[in-house]
């Protein structure tokens, strides 16, 4: 657990890089045939100034969780950057955990992407996601915010071995799936957690979880339009093809 | 290193993989027969573990014995929370929250349990004739939380184990979606017995969190957050190294605690790994 509230700031988004979509598409074609072997790799890009539009491949997927662990990065660090004045000192330290645990996810698919990252040209103006329907500043507030994005979280995850991909794309997909997973049940710890705290035992609640005994899934169209009120950005998945 | 080198990294490691997965067509095509949708809860587990065998990572033999296998693991499971909520010494402390909680985690137990038993049809296995017997673990609400916490995220790397391998057995992506969806709920169930964990009746535990850090046991045993078979592709619950990456406490622009780094992400765990786990702790 880390004792430094400001020891991970959150990663700078910069607007720009959805301003200068042509330049960065050039750039990221071009590194991407030098990096690999697959001529149909590209990058995710931007087709207007506020679209970010995923492409159908392990690139496009792993983009758009890094847009999910981005955003829920900035959810946990808002909170910790002013806790709730009736915060305890545990949940104090539960938040500071999950938001390590978030933007080391961030950084890792980040650092997976390399150039391919969809916000790899930052600029000056950060990328503001956008909490206001939520009350950051009293405990409930909090975790009710936590609660919905961990739950879009886990249900995300647990959608993502439907993607369709080419036979060419598999060893990569499973490369990946296998990190994927890894942190999907990190995610799902962190879902109890946060329900348990809104409201005692709805860690595994109904709501959730089906008689068959089965937790939530979707697909990123599923996530996209209940992820949009918080984006600065319209995200595109229809692309990323998933069955 | 990149998205891209990584693809050619594992086509170097095991050029072969494909090849060798193809002849497991036959686990794919028996579970197709068992076509019920019952069957997708159990299907996971047995083209895991199937695919596992090819690898030479698994001593299972057929379909039937890994699906049997997991029935006795969710039988075993399922048994624990019973024995738990009807023991007389626990009457006392399981009051209240604490055993609605288990009663939930029960349900879900349960309801695997019918999954599997629906998928195996008239080759599932009879529960064991003695049933099982836990020892010691409900002289106390600590030590039966220990237990519970041991059994829970040693679910969590069970499935999380055999996840790559059911998506390498083709594109059975419902079947692996089954799987994560069960994975998912064993993760919640983790959680929330490590935080029952914190109060004084419960062990007293006040530094325990719902998440793993580095791969401390907090009482259960060490295996559970050990290494499997083979340790570089199960490695403890300590394990810095993600996606390739050798060290993601340093090799992120940034440093980052081992504990925080290793809480962040959980590790899979190999089914021969996961029955010696229960059969040190469970007699059946």
């Amino acid at each position: 657990m880390s004792d430094s509230a400001s020891s991970f700031p959150g990663r700078a988004l910069r607007r720009r890089s959805f301003l200068r979509v042509a330049g960065a598409t050039v750039a990221s074609s071009a590194l991407l045939l030098a990096g690999c072997n697959d001529d149909d790799e590209v990058a995710p890009v931007t087709t207007n100034s506020n679209t970010l539009v995923l492409t159908n491949n392990t690139v496009g997927l792993l983009n758009y969780l890094y847009l999910l662990e981005q955003l829920q990065a900035a959810l946990f660090q808002k909170v910790v950057d002013a806790f709730p004045s009736d915060f305890t000192a545990d949940d104090r330290a539960a938040f500071i955990d999950l938001r390590d645990h978030e933007v080391i996810h961030r950084e890792t698919l980040k650092y997976l992407l390399d150039t391919s990252v969809y916000d790899i040209n930052v600029g000056t103006n950060v990328l503001v996601f956008k909490f206001d329907s939520f009350n950051l500043s009293t405990r409930s507030g909090a975790y009710t915010a936590a609660r919905t994005l961990k739950e879009l979280s886990v249900s995300a995850y647990n959608g993502i071995s439907r993607m369709v991909l080419e036979s060419k794309e598999q060893p990569t997909f499973q490369a990946h799936l296998k990190l994927l997973v890894k942190m999907a049940s990190v995610e799902s710890r962190h879902a109890a957690f946060v329900r348990d705290q809104l409201q005692p035992n709805s860690f595994a609640a109904s709501d959730v979880i089906g008689t068959n005994g089965l937790d939530s899934s979707k697909t990123p169209a599923e996530v996209a339009p209940l992820i949009a009120a918080y984006l600065p950005i319209t995200l595109d998945v229809t692309a990323l093809i998933f069955i | 290193m990149n998205l891209f080198k990584i693809i050619s990294e594992l086509e170097k490691v095991d050029p072969e993989i494909m090849d060798r997965l193809t002849h497991r067509r036959s686990a794919l095509t028996a579970l197709g027969d068992l076509s019920k949708k019952m069957a997708m809860a159990a299907a996971p587990i047995a083209i895991g573990s199937a695919f596992n065998k090819a690898l030479g990572q698994n001593t299972l033999t057929t379909v039937t014995d890994v699906l049997n296998y997991a029935l006795l693991l969710e039988r075993l499971e399922y048994s624990f929370y019973d024995q738990a909520l009807k023991a007389a010494t626990l009457t006392v402390p399981l009051t209240g929250a604490a055993r609605t909680a288990i009663e939930t985690i029960r349900a879900h137990e349960m309801a695997h349990v019918t999954l599997l038993t629906s998928a195996l049809g008239s080759a599932a296995s009879p529960a064991p004739a003695n049933g099982f017997n836990f020892g010691t673990a409900f002289s106390t609400y600590d030590t039966f939380l220990t237990f519970a916490q041991a059994f829970e995220d040693t679910g969590v790397r069970a499935y999380k184990g055999q996840a790559v391998a059911i998506k390498t057995a083709g594109n059975p992506n419902n079947v692996l979606q089954t799987a994560l969806q069960i994975h998912s709920v064993e993760a919640r169930h983790a959680a929330h017995i490590r935080y029952m964990r914190r109060g004084a009746t419960a062990g007293n535990q006040t530094t325990i969190m719902p998440w793993i850090v580095n791969a401390d046991a907090n009482g259960a045993p060490a295996p559970v957050y050990g290494a499997g078979n083979p340790v570089a592709t199960f490695p403890a619950e300590g394990n810095v190294a993600q996606g390739g990456i050798t060290n993601l406490t340093t090799a992120l622009g940034a440093t980052y605690d081992a504990a925080d780094v290793s809480a962040a992400f959980d590790e899979g765990l190999d089914s021969t790994t996961v029955t010696n786990i229960a059969k040190s702790v469970v007699v059946f």
